[in-house]
């Protein structure tokens, strides 16, 4: 009895630690993104003024044009389909790949996986000139669409290395079992794995998301006419040659946050689950 | 470089004319094949054709970086008039913010496309392009209509003689400074000599006020300090001499670091001044916005900066006042001589001829009037329109570029990108205190030798 | 198990795998050779010659630009950055992420906002971390705005405008920026975990600390050694937020590789040497990989080959 009261005590004071700790942590977090948040109620006098006071007074415009600007949705939309692309393609493209690397032994494996990994060694800004003369050529400029694909083939050495071991923790005897059911390679990777693996492939949905909503470099090479802009590039209307409009600049890309959260939120779930514990222990 | 100042009215009396635009297509060649000497000639030739009613359709690309209105508005307007005017002409506008404008322009360019019209500002950058074969040489192009436009701001467009680009724009650095603060510390005429600033400076300080805001996080700012002491002390000769032929071992520029550390040595700045940017957050803008820093060394387009970091952000304070850089006691360089630089355009190698005939029409009196009007720091360069300036802090930045009989271009873009880089980095060791006159004279000339 | 066949049935599977193999890798194969191989060859073979990237590539130099980036005191002092960056994330941030993965893989009142929070400096775009952080470092900024507050005004110093202070501040700023990426694979990591096994630990008397210690994280290894070793990389690329943040200074005190490589080939036009740095900095992560791939993540791809479970 006194083993589970001192057990209690113990578990109450972990809680309370728990939450203290978190809020600490929670505080140092929020802190610099509410900056951003109330930034954006501001105007550039009080930023310069003031940076840390609150907004005084509270300024609207900054939000209130850019929700009603025509600009903003469409590069909303722009944001959308290239991150949607994107993510598609690189979830699945390296989940394809990473299930052999994990799962199969075959001649040149670890070649094949360490040339997949190299992408991730070399700075891509060098490679931005070859990449664009290689899309001139295969017409694929200022086209949405078109930039996913270098977005999604620099995506997939992050992906198959995350994916790659989560992959390799499937238990084979639930292969063994599924071989036995007359399950296909495919089937098995479609039916069961895949599956099984909903947390790690949410994760790495939402890093291909957030990696290709923030991409600079490549839209603003790739992209010519204004309305297939994406979000990071509409940002850059907000400073001229000598003049940066920080106010602006924080509640745009507050707002362009929002999508990608949500995104997050929506994985979030996968990440949270509990289904797949058991059924992982197989 | 030819003396700016010039009889204003004399020029003006040049015919103008816009009915000089209905020259147009007559070639009909949109893309002039070979190397650029090969189109030179047909737009000499298309510039005396008279238009032919049946032109060909032609398309120009065109890059700007007035990506904000109302400069924005104003371009598209003007290209809109001159497709009206020119129905076979297609102009294909691409804005871009200024930094974005650079990285996208050299992928252009490396990528052996570059634009038939884009922004450009004169000096090496254009050299380089130059000597790639990736801009016209339009100097038959515009022969009959050069004189419309300022001479020194033609010079920074000109490479061997030979004519690549076309300004519509120059300023002048001079230091801009709070009038209030001033006469706060009881400093009654604006600094003339450099003495003269150091005094003010410890005059500012002693009334419990920062004497200067310094963006030293955006190294250029510093090396406008360091490149008008040069001016001073070397003069046109030494300044010409070093950019042309890259020997920078005069003992001048030593000099002028020697008078850069006497200031440095008063410790004048804001606190944090190194890792100020120019503007934005916690920038030199801002700084002297709020009031912490008296001074500021910096181009014309200081008021709409500082104006944007305030409550204001249409109206430049009016506390903002102007004075030109002090002169230097024993230099070479008059006290008149400025540092400065501006916005103009290049041809591309292969823009149709209808281009050099729509730039005419970006330049001309009508057009630089309109852009006067606007005060949003774009100082026309086209002789006689100066006076469409009504901002009185423009005006008296206009009244200082008259009065300059020679104009060096920023040293940053008078050289090469990577010599002008290697300039504000070695200035920079100085206000940080890690280097030395001698040093950061010794850096630059070891690197321009390269 | 089916690892022990025959030698005739066993080559017919094999070419039958084979083939689906290869079906199972083309589409990212392809992908990846004409998208980013192909560039980055191309762009390698820039690092050869003296060259602005506006004339023809003519003025071969051999290893000229590898010579003199290697003996640049600049570029010398990137890469001591760049390994503080590394030390710092593996002794600090990582272990960080690890600890927050673990109090949120817990359920709790409010964890899904918690997750939430901690996840989106992560999706902030890195110049608008860089203003925020600007804001909260520069003078009468929040920082020095808490500390005279508490009365500690003397502690406060404008830390991004030090030479000696701008890495520390930097890391901090780092950070806050991408421990959210860690937390969120570890995170999934964890949900792999069948919880069970912690609770068998536990009715067997474990304490909650030897169930992590012992049954939790060892289970978690695979995914910590692939958290490890993207933090490694990803210290070596280091660019966008230090470029928008300092540029790389005060006087190239927070220079990284990536900062140089970027300063020099696209700011000064000299894309040939800019090349060459990023050919280093290629070689540095090559070797950083390949070790860290033969020693660590080695153990995760043993299993793998030999075909049995944990």
């Amino acid at each position: 009895m006194a083993n589970v009261g001192a057990s209690r005590v113990r578990n109450a004071l972990f809680v309370v630690f728990r939450y203290g700790l978190l809020l600490v942590i929670a505080a140092a977090i929020v802190v610099p993104i509410l900056f951003a948040v109330l930034g954006g109620f501001k105007n550039a006098g009080q930023i310069a003024a003031s940076p840390i006071a609150l907004p005084n007074p509270w300024i609207l415009t900054n939000y209130v044009d850019a929700l009603t600007s025509e600009s903003f949705w469409q590069q909303l939309g722009n944001s959308a389909l290239v991150a949607a692309v994107t993510t598609t393609l690189v979830v699945l493209f390296a989940a394809l790949a990473a299930f052999v690397f994990a799962r199969r032994a075959f001649p040149g494996r670890e070649v094949a996986y360490t040339l997949f990994t190299l992408g991730l060694l070399f700075p891509s800004a060098v490679a931005v000139l070859p990449l664009f003369i290689l899309m001139r050529d295969l017409g694929l400029l200022d086209n949405p669409i078109g930039l996913a694909l270098p977005q999604a083939a620099f995506g997939l050495p992050l992906t198959i290395i995350i994916l790659r071991p989560f992959f390799r923790n499937i238990p084979t005897e639930l292969e063994d079992a599924a071989a036995i059911d007359g399950c296909s390679s495919f089937g098995f990777f479609w039916r069961i794995l895949l599956p099984l693996s909903r947390p790690i492939l949410a994760a790495v949905a939402v890093l291909a998301v957030v990696s290709s909503w923030n991409q600079f470099l490549l839209p603003l090479v790739m992209l010519n006419t204004e309305s297939n802009w994406t979000l990071p590039l509409g940002v850059t209307n907000f400073s001229t040659q000598y003049t940066t409009d920080t106010a602006r600049i924080l509640a745009y890309t507050t707002l362009a946050m929002i999508p990608a959260l949500a995104v997050y939120v929506v994985a979030e779930r996968q990440l949270v689950g509990g289904l797949t514990a058991g059924s992982v222990k197989g | 470089m030819s003396p700016l100042r010039r009889a204003a009215g004399l020029l003006a009396a040049t015919a103008l004319v816009s009915a000089a635009c209905a020259t147009g297509g007559g070639s009909g060649t949109a893309t002039p094949a070979g190397p650029s000497a090969a189109p030179t000639a047909s737009q000499g030739a298309s510039a005396t054709a008279s238009a032919a009613p049946s032109a060909a359709a032609v398309e120009i690309d065109w890059y700007h970086i007035q990506n904000n209105d109302p400069g924005k508005a104003l371009w598209q307007e003007l290209a809109d008039e001159y497709t009206a005017e020119h129905p076979n002409v297609t102009i294909n506008l691409n804005v871009n913010e200024n930094e974005a404008f650079k990285t996208k322009l050299a992928t252009l360019v490396q990528s052996n496309t570059p634009p038939d019209l884009f922004q450009s500002w004169g000096g090496g950058g254009l050299r380089e392009q130059v000597e790639a074969g990736l801009v016209q040489d339009i100097t038959a192009g515009v022969a009959d209509w050069q004189d419309t436009i300022n001479p020194g701001a033609m010079g920074m467009y000109q490479v061997d003689g030979k004519q690549y680009g076309i300004p519509f724009d120059l300023g002048l650095v001079g230091f801009w400074y709070n009038t209030d603060q001033f006469e706060d510390a009881g400093i009654t005429e604006p600094p003339a000599t450099w003495a003269d600033l150091l005094t003010a400076v410890q005059a500012l300080k002693d009334a419990g006020l920062t004497p200067m805001a310094l963006a030293g996080g955006d190294t250029w700012t510093g090396a406008f300090y360091w490149a008008y002491l040069a001016v001073r002390e070397c003069g046109q000769e030494g300044m010409d001499n070093a950019v042309v032929t890259g020997d920078w071992s005069d003992p001048c520029f030593v000099k002028a670091g020697e008078d850069f550390v006497e200031l440095i040595e008063t410790e004048p700045f804001q606190e944090g001044f190194l890792a100020a940017k120019w503007d934005g957050a916690g920038s030199g803008a801002a700084s002297m916005a709020t009031g912490n820093g008296a001074m500021q060394l910096m181009g014309q387009w200081l008021p709409g900066t500082v104006a944007a970091n305030s409550d204001d952000p249409e109206n430049p304070p009016e506390w903002l006042g102007w004075f030109p850089f002090p002169s230097v006691d024993g230099g070479a360089g008059a006290a008149t001589d400025g540092l400065g630089g501006g916005n103009g355009f290049a041809v591309g190698r292969d823009a149709p001829p209808e281009t050099i005939d729509f730039l005419r029409f970006l330049v001309s009196e009508d057009a630089a009037n309109r852009w006067g009007a606007l005060n949003t720091g774009i100082l026309p360069t086209t002789v006689g329109t100066e006076g469409s300036v009504t901002d009185p802090q423009l005006v008296d930045v206009l009244a200082g570029r008259a009065e300059a009989e020679f104009v060096q271009l920023y040293l940053d873009q008078a050289t090469t990108p990577d010599l002008g880089a290697a300039i504000n980095e070695a200035v920079a060791t100085l206000y940080a205190g890690t280097g030395t006159p001698e040093s950061v004279a010794a850096a630059i000339n070891e690197f321009a030798q390269q | 198990m089916n690892s022990r066949l025959n030698p005739s049935r066993r080559d017919r599977l094999g070419r039958e795998r084979l083939t689906t193999i290869l079906l199972f890798l083309l589409p990212a194969l392809i992908l990846y050779a004409i998208f980013v191989l192909l560039p980055i060859v191309q762009a390698m073979r820039f690092s050869f010659f003296d060259w602005n990237g506006l004339q023809p590539l003519t003025d071969f130099v051999g290893l000229d630009n590898y010579v003199r980036a290697l003996t640049n005191s600049v570029f010398q002092g990137a890469v001591g950055h760049n390994v503080f960056v590394i030390v710092l994330s593996l002794a600090i941030q990582i272990p960080f992420a690890l600890g927050l993965a673990l109090l949120l893989s817990r359920r709790f009142k409010g964890r899904g906002v918690l997750r939430l929070l901690f996840f989106a400096p992560y999706v902030i775009a890195e110049v608008i971390t860089g203003v925020i952080w600007t804001l909260m470092l520069q003078p009468n900024g929040l920082a020095d705005g808490l500390l005279t507050g508490a009365g500690l005004g003397d502690l406060y110093s404008p830390w991004l405008a030090d030479p000696n202070t701008v890495m520390a501040a930097m890391f901090v700023i780092i950070s806050w920026k991408y421990f959210g990426f860690h937390m969120i694979l570890l995170l999934a990591g964890l949900q792999q975990i069948p919880s069970e096994l912690e609770e068998a630990a536990a009715i067997d008397g474990a304490t909650r600390f030897q169930a992590t210690r012992y049954v939790v994280l060892p289970l978690l290894g695979p995914t910590l050694r692939v958290s490890v070793f993207l933090s490694m990389i990803g210290a070596l690329q280091l660019f966008d937020l230090i470029w928008v943040t300092t540029g790389g200074g005060p006087v190239n005190a927070s220079n990284t590789m990536a900062t140089y490589m970027f300063d020099w080939g696209f700011e000064r036009h000299q894309l040939g040497y800019g090349s060459a740095v990023a050919v280093i900095l290629f070689i540095f992560a090559l070797v950083v990989g390949l070790a860290y791939q033969r020693w660590v993540l080695r153990r995760d791809v043993d299993g793998a080959l030999t075909g049995g479970a944990a």
